[in-house]
């Protein structure tokens, strides 16, 4: 048994190919425009107030949704899904566990993969959405609850949004794989 | 069929995929997609062992039987069951009533061992004997009936039992074919060895047709 185990660890496949060079431009493109429009809207509507449209972890998402739009882990349901589950679970912990912040951003994180897991909306960003609304500071502590409507769900929209018309310009390209 | 899940290939009945195969596959695809070959290799298996079983459940015994099959009633003599498995190169019939009703399967064998060749499994084993003893003593025979050697009751099936089942009632016996009955158990048709390896090869194409989109 312990051999296997050590055996394991030296892999038994190999990388995926290299995707060709309009792949990478689209990726790009997409990836720009995203976070453009989330960045844009944040600091021409948002600079000054008490909310706040862009976090972390949209650049993670941005990531799947231009970069691996085949990917299971980057459709709709676990984009938006993720996201808004991991916000509501992150900032819960944070709520009951706080002033421990580590054990409430262990626990958060952990809370939102195994969530995330039952109902099939597993998107990795989720995991920095939720550790976000632990260790996001002042700003994202005195949102609470309506972090997981603004900036979660509304950025998620944003991107989603770019996404379906980018990803859909390219013959070669097609998003979503689905939507439930 | 044969797939080894844990080599670096993996042979099917005729399909041997590498991870080569699988690679340039996935660079013929564009964009990037998140599974390695090694993912891939794996999924195939199982569907295909899935694709070979859901094959092995949908044929049934109705769809590959051989019909009308030979057959002879007891009282068939002995010489006459002897030339019909000689003319048509078969190695066993039924033996049905007036109602076509199987009572019995009556083969090769059975008639060998009533030539008093007692356990002997093979033609070549009776020549062997043959030789050894320097000449075939010919032993004079109460020539009998299909009736009287056949062996009874027979192991029969119905049309729609499926191949898996099928191939498992053949080795399980250790018997050569089955006669197919309808439920009055009269006889339909006849299922032979050969016949299930003929429906296996037909199903030994590649199961899968990705065309690109």
């Amino acid at each position: 048994m312990s051999m296997e185990y050590f055996r394991k660890m030296k892999g038994s496949s190999q990388s995926p190919p290299r995707v060709k060079l309009p792949e990478i431009a689209w990726s790009w493109v997409g990836s720009l425009l995203g976070i453009a429009a989330v960045g844009y809207l944040n600091d021409r509507y948002f600079e000054g107030t008490d909310l706040i449209l862009i976090i972390g972890s949209f650049g993670a998402s941005a990531v799947l949704i231009f970069g691996a739009i085949k990917s299971p882990l980057a459709q709709p349901p676990n984009l938006m899904g993720g996201h808004v589950l991991s916000a509501l679970i992150g900032v819960s912990a944070y709520k009951v566990l706080a002033p421990h912040l580590w054990l409430a951003a262990a626990v958060g994180v952990a809370t939102a993969i195994a969530v995330m897991h039952a109902t099939k909306t597993l998107h990795p960003p989720g995991g920095a959405t939720a550790l976000i609304a632990v260790i996001g500071g002042e700003k994202i502590h005195n949102l609470g609850y309506l972090y997981a409507l603004i900036p979660v769900a509304a950025g998620a929209a944003i991107m989603l949004v770019v996404a379906l018309l980018i990803n859909n310009i390219p013959k070669t390209r097609r998003y979503p794989e689905f939507w439930m | 069929m044969q797939s080894d899940q844990k080599g670096t290939t993996v042979s099917f009945s005729g399909v041997g995929l590498t991870d080569e195969d699988i690679y340039e596959a996935m660079k013929a695809i564009p964009g990037y997609i998140d599974i390695t070959p090694g993912d891939f290799k794996e999924i195939y298996c199982l569907a295909y062992n899935h694709a070979v079983e859901r094959f092995a459940r949908s044929v049934s015994a109705g769809d590959i039987m051989v019909k009308p099959a030979f057959h002879v009633l007891p009282d068939t003599p002995l010489a006459e069951v002897a030339e019909i498995l000689g003319t048509h190169g078969i190695s066993g019939l039924p033996v049905v009533d007036a109602d076509r009703k199987v009572l019995g399967v009556v083969s090769e064998k059975d008639i060998l061992s009533q030539l008093g060749f007692k356990d002997t499994v093979s033609f070549m084993a009776i020549v062997t004997q043959c030789l050894r003893a320097g000449g075939c003593i010919s032993v004079p025979v109460r020539a009998p009936t299909a009736g009287e050697i056949m062996v009874s009751p027979a192991i029969t099936t119905s049309p729609e039992t499926p191949l898996v089942e099928l191939v498992k009632l053949l080795s399980e016996n250790r018997i050569n074919r089955l006669p197919v009955t309808d439920s009055e158990g009269r006889l339909l048709g006849i299922l032979a060895r050969s016949d299930i390896v003929n429906a296996a090869s037909r199903s030994g194409t590649c199961p899968w047709n990705i065309s690109g989109r």
